[in-house]
């Protein structure tokens, strides 16, 4: 795996660079929650928490895209981890609150369908590869696994999603 | 995978609805500075920082090991044992460059004046000198020679033979290791005569100065004399009362064992300066005058010796605790990573 040129140029501003890569962290997140209003709110934090590391930012380690991705996927996380404790506190006293999964706009049903049955770790893959089109190096980077684990990820998630479009259609 | 999926995918890009974008651009008002360097240091430039910490370890081992005092060279000596009065210890291994001593059958060398000429005590005054001397001789037999022949030296200069070893056990190898003790006032031209009998090696002089510990002997000796006299005036009047003169003889008593170990104090000393020790050792084996310690090398590797054991030390105590950080660090890692994938595909 090879690193970025060290000595890459650093972004204009942080707000030029949201600017540019607000879609993308955005689509990520929809991608990884299946929930327009809640990637909102995720990527409203994502940037807040990037504004507040953005002094640490070395664009000789990662693209900016790549950090914010970062950023991203580990809001999403906390997200995960405290719905789980809140769904565990729930089922405790009452009935669950069901999250109303929104994120398909835009597509056919038949993939908005399959979309749903795939795992949040299969779609964020497909994100990164195929939305955003990051290449391998850098969407291992954001999940914290190697290149050919991204490769191996993506062609079985891109498989199932196939199959299940294929299913549904 | 159907390109057509793909491109589905890709042109139903989510976009950042309005509200959204004016929330983050509202945020990016307040732009911070740049980190301080610290902030932004990178643990993969350890790399750069180890080498140059060696260098620097190296380096101060090198000036360390150059400039440490306790390294004398022959003319410090000189002017360390001459200081009048300076209760001074020096000591100095020269490394020699190899001399030629004649040594023919028994008769006695001539003692010359050459650049192996020892540091002479400085006379008049108290000093303990103790001389080392290592030479190489060819084979066993001018070992032999050269072992009886030292001894003769020490006999024809008033002094004698305090220890002998002789080992010769292997073929055309052997060595042999003699302390001699010789007048202080005679050790140089004994010191001249020994290192004519092998080619030297190695040498080394020290000169402690006694001068000081004598004139303080001296000094309480005579106190201790005007004391006993005191006493012994005081005892002599008939006037004095009885338990007073039980007291003033106990003290008496007293004065006269102390004076009597000051005298035998100084005596010891005077003997000490008088006579000179010399450690001698003859070997058939090549040493390399580079390979004696003493020089400035050998210093700056002992200082280097001596960081590398304390960086050793340093690893074996703290290699524990890293080790278990790291392995913590690991299973957290993992942990967090098998959560991770378990949030992700439960969503």
């Amino acid at each position: 795996m090879t690193l970025p040129a060290r000595h890459a140029a650093r972004p204009a501003s942080f707000a030029a660079t949201a600017e540019e890569h607000l879609d993308d962290v955005y689509g990520y997140l929809v991608y990884l929650t299946r929930d327009r209003s809640l990637a909102e709110d995720l990527t409203a934090d994502t940037f807040e928490k990037a504004l507040r590391l953005w002094r640490r930012f070395d664009p000789a380690r990662a693209s900016a895209r790549t950090w914010l991705c970062q950023i991203a996927r580990t809001t999403a996380l906390d997200w995960f981890r405290s719905e789980e404790r809140r769904h565990k506190r729930e089922e405790r006293a009452a009935a669950p609150d069901r999250i109303e999964h929104d994120g398909g706009e835009g597509f056919s049903p038949h993939i908005e369908a399959a979309l749903a049955e795939l795992s949040a770790g299969e779609r964020e893959v497909i994100a990164l590869r195929v939305l955003l089109d990051l290449d391998g190096e850098e969407a291992a980077r954001v999940l914290g696994i190697s290149p050919t684990a991204v490769s191996t990820r993506l062609s079985r998630a891109l498989n199932k999603l196939e199959e299940k479009v294929s299913v549904n259609v | 995978m159907s390109e057509m999926l793909l491109d589905e995918i890709r042109a139903a890009k989510p976009a950042a609805p309005p509200a959204l974008r004016e929330r983050v651009r509202a945020l990016a008002v307040q732009e911070p500075a740049r980190a301080p360097f610290l902030a932004r240091f990178e643990w993969k430039r350890l790399v750069l920082v180890a080498p140059a910490a060696l260098v620097v370890a190296v380096v101060a081992g090198s000036v360390i090991g150059l400039t440490r005092d306790d390294v004398a060279t022959h003319g410090d000596e000189i002017a360390a044992s001459g200081a009048a009065g300076a209760a001074t210890t020096t000591s100095a291994f020269e490394r020699a460059e190899p001399q030629r001593g004649a040594l023919k059958g028994f008769a006695l060398p001539p003692a010359t004046a050459d650049s192996a000429t020892p540091v002479p005590p400085v006379p008049g005054q108290l000093q303990r000198y103790e001389a080392e001397l290592r030479l190489r001789v060819d084979d066993v037999e001018e070992l032999s020679n050269a072992t009886k022949h030292a001894q003769q030296i020490a006999l024809q200069h008033g002094g004698s033979v305090a220890s002998l070893e002789y080992d010769a056990p292997a073929e055309g190898l052997g060595a042999a290791q003699i302390t001699l003790r010789v007048p202080t006032a005679r050790v140089q031209s004994a010191l001249a005569q020994l290192s004519q009998l092998g080619t030297i090696v190695g040498q080394r002089y020290g000169i402690d100065d006694l001068q000081v510990q004598a004139d303080t002997l001296q000094s309480q000796i005579e106190a201790t004399q005007r004391q006993v006299a005191q006493l012994v005036a005081r005892l002599e009047s008939t006037t004095l009362p009885a338990p007073d003169r039980v007291v003033l003889q106990s003290r008496l008593s007293n004065a006269r064992q102390k004076l009597k170990g000051l005298r035998e104090s100084l005596r010891g000393t005077n003997a000490e300066a008088r006579t000179a020790t010399v450690y001698l050792t003859l070997t058939t084996e090549e040493i390399q005058p580079g390979a004696v310690g003493g020089s400035r090398l050998d210093d700056v590797k002992d200082v280097l010796a001596w960081e590398g054991i304390a960086l050793l030390y340093v690893l074996i105590v703290a290699g524990p605790f890293v080790l278990l950080a790291v392995m913590v660090w690991f299973a957290l890692r993992l942990r967090r990573r098998q959560v991770e994938t378990r949030l992700l595909e439960q969503n």
